[in-house]
């Protein structure tokens, strides 16, 4: 109750005629006009949510690319168990420090390369701040696959690369899988460095646009709850559908915090 | 490398001319000036009362839920789906889904207070009604989170235990305290720490929902870095600022860790 009714509530203004909305009591007119007002060619919003979903598949990609061959590297090539230690704690290290306090740092080393503003800089931080997390569980992934099946292949004369690509990787992916969801939830969802990192309009995510129309002066509730809607609900949807990878991320998400 | 350059800028005085850094020595001067600095005190105040609140009640109410769902005999797949909606929606989302409950004129509280013909109030326009907002939102929130961590836990215990303790007669409750609990204990401690910093890096909520106000009310450690990097542009002290922060938490965990292992020598003698 306590859950969906708030969210309920949201869908409601979302789709209540802008009059009613301000009108005082319970009464309820059906109206798509947020919708259409919001996105409408006039706006940045359809942009935004272009630019968010580019974000998320470039960044989970990246992600997943270089957590996956660095775990398995971790995992499964017999690394000392010092640097194992080490990488590993340092990444768990990463994150408990809270992002803003990186921003300054992120934000010179990003006008240096000339990323500020631009969704290429997004990527890049997003993927950086999610792979610590991606790199742990997919590591936990490849450490729970026999090691007779990689000799057994060895031993066929497969190279370490086919080995990689046409065994372990395969019986891997659920464990990928679920951090892939995992993480593009997290990229979906993410308002910090959209915030800074952006001067809001065409290059921001849709995050940045919905808090663009909370101004103290004049707050456009309908739009607002519009966005909310359409931010919100292909999360939700995924939610029901891959229910059980989004719960292993979460918990494993532990460290993430 | 971003925390490298955080510390090195904060031995300076940084500015941003033309697009360039430009660094100049001054060495602890940024971090004596944070003793006389009256907001970083109450942001810290903040964020403590923030913490504590979040953290309690989002453990408390997390390990309810999860026991009652455990003891659910139907739809538990359901309900445990349904529990964990407000933690995957983006928390910008969940910024708009509050503020048009807790909107003076066309919120949904204020809405219920009036049909029931009490006084309206403005939830966020007052210091303390603004602090308890965004507590409750943030319990709203994030106890999906520790739901899942105990709920994972629980459903993972082993069965013939609580068996045993049912044949000899234990209550559920007197099962709850003497058993569950005690096994569950390093699940609870790892949700609490992990709840501990999400408090310190909670931004986004404050941020659109009160904006670190009425005055400083919920300004809490993130909304004031954010002041004195982007509105101050004073990136040396905010850097200073940030690596106080950063020591503070570490200090907070190693202190709970070292107490943890204290203790358990403690237990073991």
């Amino acid at each position: 109750m306590t859950i969906v009714v708030p969210l309920l509530w949201m869908v409601l203004i979302a789709f209540q005629q802008p009059r009613a909305i301000i009108a005082p009591g319970w009464r309820f007119e059906f109206s798509l006009h947020n919708f259409a007002e919001v996105f409408n060619p006039n706006t940045v919003f359809g942009s935004q949510v272009l630019n968010s979903l580019i974000i998320v598949v470039a960044a989970t990609g990246l992600t997943l690319v270089i957590a996956t061959f660095a775990s398995y590297s971790l995992s499964q090539l017999q690394w000392s168990r010092r640097v194992v230690l080490g990488v590993l704690s340092g990444a768990a290290l990463l994150q408990v420090i809270p992002p803003m306090t990186l921003v300054p740092g992120l934000y010179a080393t990003l006008t240096n390369i000339g990323l500020v503003n631009t969704l290429g800089g997004l990527i890049l931080v997003n993927t950086v701040f999610n792979l610590p997390f991606a790199l742990i569980m997919t590591k936990f992934s490849f450490d729970a696959l026999p090691v007779e099946l990689k000799e057994s292949a060895s031993v066929d004369g497969t190279s370490e690369f086919g080995v990689f690509r046409r065994i372990m990787l395969p019986l891997a992916m659920p464990g990928i899988s679920a951090v892939g969801i995992f993480t593009a939830i997290q990229v979906w969802n993410e308002f910090l460095f959209g915030l800074v990192f952006t001067s809001g309009g065409r290059t921001a995510p849709i995050t940045v646009g919905i808090a663009a129309l909370i101004q103290p002066q004049e707050i456009r509730f309908g739009g607002m709850a519009a966005i909310g809607v359409v931010t919100a609900i292909p999360i939700i949807i995924l939610a029901i559908a891959a229910n059980r990878q989004i719960v292993s991320g979460l918990v494993g998400g532990a460290v993430k915090g | 490398m971003p925390v490298g350059q955080l510390v090195w800028m904060s031995f300076g005085d940084v500015r941003l001319v033309a697009g360039d850094f430009q660094w100049r020595p001054v060495g602890f001067e940024n971090f004596i000036r944070m003793f006389g600095d009256e907001t970083f005190a109450i942001s810290l105040r903040n964020s403590s009362v923030f913490i504590f609140w979040t953290v309690a009640l989002t453990m408390v109410l997390g390990t309810v839920l999860a026991l009652a769902t455990d003891r659910l005999v139907r739809s538990q797949q359901t309900v445990q789906n349904v529990l964990i909606w407000p933690a995957i929606v983006a928390p910008v989302v969940v910024s708009v889904v509050w503020l048009l409950i807790l909107s003076p004129q066309i919120g949904l509280l204020n809405r219920i207070l009036i049909t029931f013909g009490i006084e309206p109030q403005a939830w966020l326009g007052e210091s303390f009604g603004a602090m308890a907002s965004i507590i409750v939102l943030d319990v709203w929130h994030w106890t999906p989170i520790v739901f899942l961590f105990v709920y994972t836990a629980v459903r993972g215990l082993d069965q013939s235990v609580l068996e045993a303790a049912r044949v000899d007669g234990a209550t559920y409750l007197r099962q709850v305290r003497d058993i569950i609990l005690p096994l569950i204990a390093p699940a609870l401690v790892g949700a609490a720490a992990i709840r501990l910093i999400m408090g310190v890096k909670a931004f986004d909520e404050m941020y659109l929902l009160t904006f670190g106000g009425p005055g400083t009310a919920t300004t809490v450690i993130t909304i004031y870095l954010r002041a004195v990097f982007f509105d101050s542009f004073d990136y040396g002290y905010g850097s200073a600022l940030s690596v106080t922060v950063v020591l503070l938490v570490a200090f907070v965990l190693v202190l709970a860790l070292v107490y943890r292992s204290v203790r358990r020598r403690f237990s073991n003698d």
